[in-house]
């Protein structure tokens, strides 16, 4: 079955990378451009996993991650947060808020797959 | 497999928008540093610091880095925003523009990232907000260290308890079980279910479960450790038994599914389409194409009187008119893209000269023809130029003359009807009339005894060769005068104007049709010939029985209910011999702010019109502004209410001081 | 002046493939390379206050074409249209711009070779067109072909009145 990966990210060259990495190895890639909007897609698809941005406009990473979570569907589904930041306390804010795990930009394709293939089968 | 990778065009793209808009973002801090502005710069920032690396702008990014941490450190409170970091910022943003420029990583950036500019540029920043260190892009997780093939196999006994909430966080046990087993050969996993409670204890999102995994396999620790990256709070044991004496057959089958290539998913949710805008200019011309056939099937159904081909035609008319709209709406901007220009113009420049001048700006939203925008920076340029250095006086005699010493300058953009409305503005001192009149009659554009009214004087700055600063200074003595300026919005079919009040400023008015391609055009009737007037301008149409020519006082006013407006008769305008008819229409336009009447023998009724722009040879021929084909495939010539306006006005003038 | 050699652009080899046609009994001919169509004539609207030599717009399917006034240009007699008349439509460039132009010609006769070594200057006494427009003259069956100079010809403002300053 075609696992469906939410791309959150407010640069499109992010997302359209997420995409064309992972398309070939068999996920759907879907995009919205902040947490607004990628908390919108998420309740009206099926999404097996979350890639966000940490620093967005219009609701940022955090309070996405809080948000999905707290949401009826939100339990349970992967979210790994890319970004560029590197502050440890932003990574457990993250964490404490829900995120599954991190991922550092830059990052190479080989590991995006490695990671989906770990979080979302 | 970046270098393949079509997302670069994408990011060079959308990086070269950030850095144009960042200029904006500056100067924004700079008026007013709050929180949200700083956090928007930072994040710009950000995102191109890590796209950058990504798409193989190695450079950029790491230069980015330093400004980033830079702006990091103000959103922190450990620094401020001043001058100084913001003349800093607009410099570094210059440097990544030019980083972006040079392409990928290579000779070429790696020079330029070296050069003294760069690392200028990066001194200056650390000295400024104590920034230093490299890039500390962190290393990649859950890259596993590449196996060594010749290396022995080993057994590991790997413990692991995920958090408790880690499911509903969204960790899956089994797929690093699964991962697990693709390392190598797993001899055996054994759950631990002590912590399970009882049934109506359990909370199904919650985690109770350890696992104790057996596993050969020849692959590192690091490798290993590397499949429970995102379990850092779970509880982990990785312990190596021995080296496995039997050699056990790993699995090695890729783990990947066939890469099967899947139909891109069209989003609709705010997603954007980045197109060449010169398939938009293809899509319009071809819009246009179809509006000139739709207008003969249009000619051709009244022709046939066949009702239901000329309700195919009604139809059609209505499907092309919104294709039209829509069409168009996708090449409008809000004149706002070039608004951050302009500040960063009035802000080099005043430094330049050394007065304080403040641009204002108003209506940044409303939107225009993008290829009007294009062919308007220019001018604009120019004149904002203009203001700052000829308009704005220095600060002593802004002191004397009891303003305050900031000057202003403001660029205000509105839409009224099809047209937009531009002023530029200035708190300065004014035209001087007398040096106009002076250095007009040394040019020969007017005789010395000439008493033209100021307003008049004041035009001739548009004339070719006129230069108003007394000394011609290095800022804007730079060969293009305001006539090229006048030409430029001529070309778009616009109109400028100019107003000036000694000791208190002057303003500049420019009149733009929103679109260059397509308008609304009333069609028209003198003798055999159809001409078309822009629907925009038109504010309506009377009986010419029904108004009252003032002959008496001024022979060119009329007299529609309460107003006197000017009118021309098109026959003399183009002269026509007069066709004789006895009951002609008036056609009151609106332009510049005044009415005008045109008389023409009839009203044809309305029509799309395909704006064919003259060639040179017909270019700048008095009334006209270009030629349509109707929809009998008719050459009809489409009438420039500007430029009658002006001769009405004028004439009305002439005759009014005569009398 | 009379023309002492024909313009450099001619001292080519190959051989130069002309359109000739009549004019107000004369025969004239312009470059193949410059022409796009000849068509027959159509209704012409006219451009007031335009420059007399380009009076007026034809539809040339779909493109807005300007029509020049060749004759005025050779300092000719106007002449009325008739069976014969043809439009001939060229493409060149225009002011930097390739730009498409008609002309009116009395009638269309043939296409020739000629040989541009044996292109002759305008002789003295049949120089009553402005030597400028005139790139030399060649001999085609016993006829005297005058080759016009496109570039010149058809240039927008060379006798248009300076603008009333």
């Amino acid at each position: 079955m075609t696992k469906t990966v939410l791309s959150v990210d407010d640069s499109k060259s992010i997302r359209d990378m997420i995409e064309f990495t992972l398309q070939p190895h068999g996920y759907r890639v879907i995009g919205a451009c902040d947490g607004a909007e990628g908390l919108a897609r998420f309740q009206s698809e099926r999404v097996n996993l979350v890639i966000t941005d940490l620093n967005m406009p219009r609701m940022n990473g955090i309070e996405f991650i809080t948000a999905l979570r707290r949401s009826p569907l939100g339990a349970g589904v992967p979210i790994i947060m890319l970004t560029t930041e590197t502050k440890p306390e932003l990574k457990d804010a993250g964490r404490a808020a829900g995120a599954t795990g991190w991922i550092n930009k830059p990052f190479d394709g080989p590991m995006l797959v490695a990671v989906a293939r770990k979080l979302a089968g | 497999m970046t270098q393949m990778n079509p997302a670069v065009a994408t990011f060079v793209e959308e990086a070269r928008e950030l850095i144009e808009g960042l200029e904006a973002q500056l100067l924004d801090l700079e008026r007013d540093a709050n929180a949200d502005a700083v956090d928007s710069v930072f994040r710009v920032l950000h995102t191109i610091k890590g796209s950058g690396a990504m798409f193989g702008f190695t450079e950029l990014s790491r230069f980015t880095h330093h400004l980033e941490e830079a702006f990091d450190r103000v959103r922190e409170g450990r620094a401020r925003i001043d001058q100084r970091l913001i003349d800093l910022a607009l410099d570094a943003r210059d440097h990544m523009k030019a980083l972006l420029d040079i392409g990928e990583d290579g000779d070429g950036a790696a020079s330029l990232a070296t050069g003294p500019q760069g690392s200028g540029l990066i001194a200056r920043l650390a000295a400024l907000v104590g920034s230093s260190d490299t890039p500390t892009i962190a290393p990649d997780a859950g890259q596993g260290g590449t196996t060594a093939a010749s290396a022995p196999e080993r057994l590991w006994q790997i413990t692991f308890r995920p958090a408790r909430n880690a499911l509903r966080n969204g960790m899956r046990p089994d797929l690093l079980i699964s991962e697990l087993r693709d390392l190598g050969q797993l001899l055996s996993c054994r759950a631990d279910v002590r912590d399970v409670p009882d049934l109506d204890d359990l909370d199904p999102l919650a985690s109770y479960l350890g696992w104790t995994v057996r596993l050969v396999t020849a692959e590192p620790r690091a490798t290993i450790e590397a499949v429970f990256i995102f379990a850092d709070d779970a509880e982990l044991a990785i312990t190596e038994v021995g080296v496995e004496a039997s050699r056990v057959p790993a699995d090695i089958t890729d783990p990947a599914p066939p890469a099967e290539r899947l139909t891109r998913q069209a989003d609709s949710v705010g997603e954007t389409i980045r197109v060449p805008a010169s398939r938009l200019d293809e899509i319009v011309d071809q819009l246009g194409e179809l509006v000139i056939c739709h207008a003969r099937l249009e000619g051709l159904a009244d022709r046939l009187g066949n009702p239901d081909l000329e309700a195919l035609s009604e139809e059609m008319g209505r499907l092309v008119g919104s294709l039209r709209e829509a069409t168009l709406a996708i090449r409008m901007l809000p004149i706002e893209t070039v608004f951050g220009k302009f500040r960063r113009v009035v802000r080099d420049l005043s430094a330049e000269l050394g007065k304080e001048v403040t641009l204002l700006t108003q209506g940044g939203e409303t939107e225009i023809d993008k290829n009007v925008i294009d062919r308007l920076t220019e001018p604009l340029v120019h004149m904002i130029r203009n203001a700052v250095d000829h308009g704005i006086e220095d600060g002593d005699l802004r002191r004397q003359r009891g303003k305050p010493v900031r000057g202003t300058v403001q660029l205000s953009a509105s839409q009224e009807g099809g047209e937009v409305l531009i002023t530029i503005s200035d708190d300065g001192g004014g035209l001087d009339a007398a040096a106009i009149r002076a250095k007009a009659i040394a040019r020969g554009l007017i005789g010395e005894e000439a008493t033209p009214t100021d307003h008049d004087l004041y035009q001739l700055i548009f004339a070719p060769g006129f230069s108003t600063a007394a000394n011609v200074t290095k800022v804007s003595g730079r060969g293009v005068g305001m006539d090229a300026v006048k030409t430029a919005i001529e070309a778009l079919r616009g109109t400028v104007d100019l107003s000036s009040q000694p000791g208190k400023g002057a303003r500049f008015t420019l009149r733009l049709p929103v679109s260059l391609a397509i308008i609304d055009g009333l069609l028209v009737r003198l003798g055999a010939d159809t001409f078309v007037i822009p629907l925009a301008a038109v504010e309506e149409c009377v009986e010419l029985d029904d108004v009252e020519r003032h002959r008496a006082s001024g022979r060119t006013m009329m007299q529609i209910r309460e107003t006197l407006v000017p009118w021309l008769d098109l026959d003399q305008v183009f002269a026509r011999a007069p066709s004789g008819m006895a009951r002609r229409r008036l056609v009151v336009v609106r332009c510049d702010g005044l009415q005008i009447g045109l008389i023409v023998d009839d009203i044809v009724g309305q029509h799309q019109t395909v704006i064919k722009t003259f060639s040179a040879y017909h270019r700048g021929v008095e009334g006209l502004s270009g030629a349509t084909i109707l929809g009998d495939g008719t050459v009809a010539l489409i009438i420039d209410v500007a430029s009658l306006a002006r001769r009405a006005v004028a004439e009305a003038r002439i005759i009014i001081e005569a009398a | 002046m009379p023309r002492t050699a024909p313009k450099d652009a001619i001292a080519e080899t190959q051989a130069l493939t002309l359109l000739v046609f009549g004019l107000a009994g004369e025969t004239f001919a312009l470059p193949v390379t410059t022409i796009h169509e000849v068509i027959d004539p159509l209704p012409v609207t006219p451009v007031p206050n335009a420059a007399p030599h380009a009076p007026g717009l034809i539809n040339v399917r779909g493109i807005v074409t300007p029509m020049l006034d060749v004759r005025l240009r050779l300092r000719m007699p106007p002449a009325a249209t008739a069976e014969a008349t043809r439009f001939i439509v060229l493409e060149l460039l225009v002011s930097g711009i390739r730009s498409r132009i008609a002309i009116e010609a009395d009638a269309v006769r043939e296409v020739v070779e000629v040989d541009p070594t044996r292109l002759e200057p305008v002789p003295e006494l049949g120089a009553r067109w402005p030597a400028a427009f005139v790139r030399g003259v060649a001999r085609h069956d016993d006829m005297l072909v005058v080759l016009l100079d496109p570039d010149t010809l058809f240039a927008p403002d060379a006798d248009r009145p300076a603008p009333n300053a």
